[in-house]
């Protein structure tokens, strides 16, 4: 397998890491496009990129919600246990904004997010779902990790991207996938 | 462990990497890993290790030679299927752990998000052998 770590061209833009055909979707209903965090964090702290992040984890933990209306055995109790977990970044985002001395977006009614989502009408919709947005959830937190200026928000960065990876993997195991596609995951390479 | 150069920092990472494919290669050649899950991830480390040195002689460093010494633990893990994938369990997420504290660390940003991909990657085979062990759920 032929593989460099050559350092990635910076054509995944935050817009489109969070972003794409099925993720306009949520990108609208996430509050991607939302300003940053008001208050007092300074420009550049990092508080409007972990802000972009928390809008994306709260629909994601929505769009965990939907998928569970379609899923059974295993493969709902793994997803719960993802949305577990989601909900814990989610926390952990939020007391970092209010440590830069932001103010944490809220999340959307979950009847504002189930507008903006696909159709679930299967086991396997909502598993390809979910394979979609922890793809974008990995892309999403490793170029945060690439621009956040502060050794410790990239290090809490880095903890929950590893967690992101994780679910990506399972979401694909559940689907009947190799845990992982390939040597660098997301294809930032 | 403490801050370093980017090439320190990389070369830390590749002794991580070389012991997981130490291990595969073990776990291969004694059959105590299915051979088509153990060639996959044998086959991802050593993709790691390739781009961890092409990224290490660009940031001006060089490999150091190290011995490669099979451990008592892996010795032993070798015994059967089931003993390995913990072992291999344990030393994947070691390797997680790696690539969580020295990522952060790199001042290279676009080096830092080629190695977020990597540690992701690794978080999967985590996953792997949690399936291979029948482990429920799958994160844990």
């Amino acid at each position: 397998m032929k593989a460099s770590l050559r350092p990635m061209a910076p054509s995944i833009t935050r817009r489109e890491a969070l972003g794409g055909a099925a993720a306009a979707l949520v990108l609208a209903s996430c509050g991607g496009d939302d300003p940053p965090p008001g208050g007092g964090p300074k420009p550049g702290s990092g508080a409007a990129l972990l802000g972009s992040l928390l809008a994306l984890e709260h629909a994601v933990v929505a769009a965990y919600a939907a998928c569970e209306e379609v899923l059974h055995d295993d493969a709902l109790r793994n997803t719960r246990a993802i949305a577990q977990q989601e909900r814990r970044h989610a926390a952990r985002l939020q007391q970092l904004i209010r440590d830069l001395g932001g103010d944490p977006p809220s999340g959307r009614s979950a009847e504002e997010y189930a507008r903006t989502f696909p159709r679930l009408r299967t086991g396997r919709d909502a598993l390809r779902f979910a394979e979609d947005l922890e793809q974008r959830q990995v892309r999403a937190y490793l170029e945060a990790l690439a621009e956040l200026p502060d050794l410790g928000l990239r290090s809490a960065t880095a903890e929950i991207a590893a967690e992101e990876g994780e679910h990506l993997a399972a979401v694909r195991v559940l689907a009947g996938l190799p845990a992982a596609e390939g040597p660098f995951v997301t294809g930032a390479l | 462990m403490a801050a370093g150069s980017d090439a320190e920092l990389l070369e830390d990472l590749l002794a991580v990497e070389e012991r997981l494919i130490s291990a595969y290669e073990a776990a291969l050649r004694r059959e105590a890993i299915d051979p088509k899950l153990g060639d996959t991830l044998r086959d991802h480390e050593n993709a790691h290790v390739e781009g961890l040195l092409r990224a290490l002689r660009d940031s001006g460093g060089t490999r150091s030679p190290r011995a490669k010494v099979p451990t008592p633990e892996l010795t032993a893990a070798l015994r059967d299927r089931a003993a390995f994938a913990r072992y291999a369990l344990a030393l994947e997420a070691d390797a997680v752990a790696a690539y969580r504290l020295i990522v952060a660390q790199i001042s290279s940003p676009s080096l830092r998000q080629a190695l977020g991909s990597i540690m992701a990657c690794e978080a999967a085979h985590e996953v792997a052998l949690r399936e291979s062990l029948g482990a429920r759920p799958l994160v844990d």
